[in-house]
């Protein structure tokens, strides 16, 4: 359970450490560790600054001068995209997309983890074990089928189309957490409340919700970062380009613009940005979020 | 009760609102910006015509074009015109009843279309498409590249002359030639060739009836050992398999390579896929047809290419077929082939081909003994698919020829 | 309590049973049809849609890679994610700084990664092959001939992913009880015998749940494929979700693709099953 509470807390991997642990690490000479350190952090960052630059540069030049920077600064690729109506477009489509799934997804979950954690009903056991059954789900095993359900509910090529099965694939983990998050609220604020004759929907409403902000927002981290990059589901269901999330947009521009790598790559710079703004910004909330989900659920 | 739950929520999230007004989409493939321009005005010059209609040309990328289409003629609002290459695609699309016969619409200007377009678009009697354009896949070659290495385009009529040719100009120094094997239907021209060669201009129609062995006869094997044989001259620019085909184009057009075998609107691609995006003058750019292979029955003048046209999907707006008789009009059309953009399926717009080599293969088409449709495009969706796989598989010594053979037999009996 | 929980539990479950449950169980129905997807399947063709799949070279390969993934995910990338959490787990000036930089392709998107890549091995403008040349070797077309294709795809799974697993790891080490390692030094162990008998022990459960992650995310692997390598060349660097969806989707064989799918279903859960229960059963 020890490696449970560093998690919850969103402090643990990213902040200050409770206390260092000596024993449990290698100690290498600091000059030779930090070398290792500052290699692979070389090998992580170069590829996504030869991306960023690229965007810069003129085709010729990626050839002439791989890695630094740009001769000269070609702003151009850059602010073609930017003043372009189809960047913001797909975008957009993500955020509508990400944000309805993250709403549905805790609704839905947070509703009937508060079941499972609190109310004995018939068939409650089994109910469970069939939405864990999900975690064990690749999605894209139905992915066929699932394109069949879509078309014959008439949703193929809507944002419903898409959010419903992404809540739909994402609901078993999600329950499971906040099940377990539910259930280590202590059980005397029920009875307590239950003696006042505060019925279970406002006991839900008022007191399991607002106390279980960090396992509702890790749970939403999950939902939102496992939509806006989600490139399997939209592909299959959607068909119009004007409804494309940015993985299918980015494809697709890579389709259009195959050889004009500085073109595509200025592309990827723009639509991997919002993602790596956020992450920097809320490191904390982000890591914490997205390892809990995994070591959780 | 899940009915409205659904419904409720499409109405929250439906913020794509279709207007009053009706819109038909026609998507298709092309890339070239002017012809796209082109295009794209004539929508607005229909919709000038016809305020409450409004046009919308949807570009798809090739490859996921093929693949997004079943999916796309299954949504609730698929598209109105839907680029189609004829064949059994299309044929699969009208079993399916996602299209809808528009013979009786077509009538009336039947006679300005050229009639082997036309019946690329023909099925039982009934009309399925109108043909826009058509193409021929020959052998573009760089002139001045071609001088250097010292060969001469007129005198390459066998296979053997042409494998000498890749030769000669290897050895000066030179990429023979530039292949987008990435994609793999670049490299399907190659084998679709050599088997119309060997087999002549209805050797498909006889495989699909299972003579001679179907296509595990002598004639589809030949090919393959064909395709073996030239592979084995290493006559492809580095990297060729993994080459997507605007790459391939714009290689050509940087003078990277001799030649290629493309469709004719390589003339327009290299160009706009060239690093300078200029690529070759038309004056550095020379065809010659496929070569003939020994003791084959077909001719150098059977042409591989292709007629492309836009089919009218089952629940289209009724203006859909109005839209493609005003789209269809002489003085589009003479426009389109007058700055280079294609040769259209229109009759009497040969004449005004202004490309100097886009109007030699418009005038090898005119004069074509047999026009066989792309065998990717003939042969269907799940089949066509096979014939693109072994043919970047047998060359790269994947496959054999018989091995190759044997899985496009299998792929047809199992369809 | 019945009318909350007949309230609560509902859209949840349906949601479920009608986008998850439902197509899966409708995926195992197709595979025993030849059927294109449009119209309802008609020709009921048994299992030949499964003795046509175990006959595909390409398909053998597909699964192939599958495990090959899963091999180079624990024999380069969980080495890899140990060894820089080792060395991040304490407190030192710069630990957060690296923590952060090598968690952070894992938030990416795998289309966005794969795309990146296709440009680094990029034979006439990546920067791998530029190199290559200005080292004085030739152009190096790493994604045009299937072994090295095959070899730039684990590149970018180990980039994108060794972060994720680093960091379960320094959670796992935070969370050992420092009186193990006092009493193991009391007793006379030395560095590299406290890693064997204390961290490593200590840490299983940690590298029992990396190991399962990484072999669900290496058996669902899909949108990293297809803008690095599309597949190929040749069909020879796909897995089965992209084998699932080019052979499947892409050429109009829903009966056969589903085939595919209850394949990947049966391994998946088989193998989510029996690793619980074989490795996992205590925690």
């Amino acid at each position: 359970m020890s490696e449970l509470r560093t998690l919850q807390s969103p402090y643990g991997l990213v902040g200050r450490d409770a206390k260092p642990r000596r024993w449990a690490t290698l100690d290498l000479y600091p000059p030779f560790r930090l070398t290792v350190l500052l290699l692979v952090a070389a090998i992580v960052l170069l590829p996504l600054l030869a991306t960023a630059f690229g965007g810069f540069k003129e085709v010729g030049e990626l050839r002439t001068n791989p890695l630094g920077l740009p001769h000269v600064w070609h702003w151009e690729n850059y602010w073609a995209i930017l003043s372009g109506a189809r960047y913001w477009q797909v975008l957009g489509n993500s955020l509508i997309v990400a944000a309805a799934t993250v709403a549905l997804t805790l609704g839905l979950s947070s509703m009937a983890a508060f079941a499972f954690a609190h109310l004995r009903f018939f068939g409650e056991q089994f109910l469970l074990t069939y939405l864990t059954l999900g975690l064990m789900f690749p999605a894209a095993a139905a992915i066929l089928p699932l394109f069949i359900q879509v078309r014959d509910l008439g949703l193929l090529d809507s944002y419903t189309g898409v959010v419903l099965p992404q809540v739909a694939f994402s609901l078993a983990m999600a329950t499971l957490l906040l099940r377990n998050g539910f259930r280590q609220l202590p059980s005397e604020l029920l009875d307590a409340a239950r003696i006042d004759g505060c019925g279970y929907i406002r006991y839900f409403l008022y007191i399991t919700l607002p106390l279980s902000r960090p396992i509702l927002s890790t749970v939403g981290i999950i939902a939102f970062v496992g939509s806006w990059n989600n490139y399997l589901v939209p592909l299959i269901l959607l068909n119009s380009t004007a409804l494309y999330p940015w993985p299918l947009g980015l494809m697709d521009y890579q389709g259009q613009y195959s050889t004009a790598w500085q073109l595509v790559l200025a592309f990827i710079t723009l639509t991997i940005l919002p993602a790596i703004v956020i992450f920097v910004a809320a490191q904390r909330w982000m890591v914490a979020g997205l390892t809990a989900g995994a070591v959780k659920g | 009760m899940l009915k409205p739950l659904l419904l409720g929520v499409s109405l929250c999230l439906a913020l794509t609102g279709s207007g009053f007004a009706t819109t038909l989409t026609a998507v298709h493939v092309e890339t070239d910006p002017g012809e796209r321009a082109l295009w794209d005005r004539i929508g607005k010059d229909y919709t000038a015509q016809h305020p409450d209609i409004t046009v919308q040309f949807q570009y798809i990328e090739n490859e996921a074009f093929k693949a997004k289409l079943p999916t796309m003629l299954q949504s609730k609002d698929p598209p109105s015109l839907i680029f189609s290459w004829g064949g059994g695609v299309m044929l699969a699309q009208q079993q399916a009843d996602f299209i809808r016969p528009i013979t009786a619409a077509v009538q009336p200007f039947a006679a300005s279309l050229v009639p082997t377009a036309a019946k690329a678009f023909q099925s039982g009697g009934d009309t399925l498409g109108v043909p826009v354009l058509m193409s021929k896949v020959a052998f573009f070659y760089n002139k001045a590249l071609f001088a250097k290495a010292g060969v001469k385009a007129a005198d390459i009529k066998s296979w053997d002359d042409f494998l000498a040719a890749v030769k000669t100009i290897k050895a000066a120094g030179i990429t023979p030639i530039v292949v987008g094997a990435g994609e793999k239907w670049p490299m399907h021209f190659y084998w679709s060739y050599l088997v119309l060669r060997e087999g002549g201009a209805d050797i498909l129609k006889r495989a699909k009836a299972g003579e001679d062995g179907g296509f595990t006869g002598p004639v589809f094997v030949d090919a393959g050992k064909k395709l073996q044989e030239l592979a084995k001259l290493d006559p492809f620019q580095p990297g060729y398999q993994g080459t997507l085909h605007l790459q391939a184009a714009g290689l050509f057009g940087d003078g990277k390579g001799a030649m290629q075998l493309m469709g004719n609107w390589l003339v327009n691609t290299q160009k706009n896929n060239a690093a300078d995006s200029k690529g070759l003058s038309d004056d550095n750019i020379g065809t010659f047809s496929f070569p003939t292979v020994a003791g084959g029955k077909g001719l150098a003048t059977d042409a591989l290419g292709g007629v492309n046209g836009f089919l009218v999907s089952k629940n289209a707006p009724k203006e859909a077929e109005d839209f493609l008789r005003f789209f269809s009009q002489e003085k589009y059309q003479k426009e389109a082939a007058a700055k280079g953009y294609y040769i259209p399926a229109i009759v009497g717009t040969g004449a005004d081909v202004s490309n100097p080599v886009t109007k030699s293969v418009a005038e090898d088409l005119a004069h074509a003994t047999a026009l066989q449709i792309f065998f990717d495009q003939d042969l269907g969706p799940s089949v066509g698919r096979v014939v693109n796989d072994i043919s970047v598989a047998i060359p790269a010594g994947q496959m054999t020829p018989e091995d190759g053979a044997k899985a496009l037999q299998q792929a047809f009996d199992e369809q | 309590m019945l009318v909350t929980a007949a309230v609560f539990v509902p859209p949840a479950v349906l949601l479920f049973t009608l986008f998850v449950v439902v197509p899966m169980g409708e995926a195992a129905r197709y595979s025993f049809y030849n059927w294109n997807g449009y119209g309802v399947p008609k020709a009921f063709i048994g299992v030949k849609n499964y003795l046509q799949l175990f006959a595909n070279a390409t398909f053998r390969q597909a699964a192939l890679n599958n495990l090959l993934i899963i091999v180079a995910s624990i024999g380069i990338q969980l080495p890899l994610a140990l060894g820089m959490a080792l060395l991040l787990a304490r407190r030192e000036i710069g630990s957060v700084a690296f923590r952060m930089i090598f968690f952070l392709p894992y938030i990416l998107a795998d289309v966005a990664a794969g795309l990146i890549f296709r440009f680094i091995f990029d034979g006439d403008y990546g920067p791998v092959s530029s190199l290559a040349q200005q080292l004085g070797f030739g152009p190096l077309y790493m994604l045009a001939a299937p072994g090295t294709a095959f070899t730039a795809l684990i590149i970018v799974i180990v980039w994108k992913y060794f972060g994720f697993h680093m960091m379960l790891y320094i959670a796992g080490l935070q969370g050992i009880d420092r009186s193990l390692y006092e009493a193991a030094t009391m007793d006379g162990a030395k560095a590299r015998q406290r890693f064997w008998h204390v961290t490593l022990p200590q840490l299983a459960p940690m590298l029992k749940l990396s190991v399962f992650f990484s072999i669900i995310g290496a058996l669902q692997l899909f949108d990293m494929v297809i803008p690095l390598t599309g597949g190929g060349p040749f069909d020879q660097t796909h897995t089965m979700v992209s084998f699932l969806y080019s052979f499947g989707m892409g050429r109009m064989r829903i009966g056969f693709g589903s085939a595919v799918g209850v394949v990947l279903f049966a391994v998946s859960v088989l193998f989510a099953f029996g690793y619980q229960r074989l490795l996992m059963r205590h925690e």
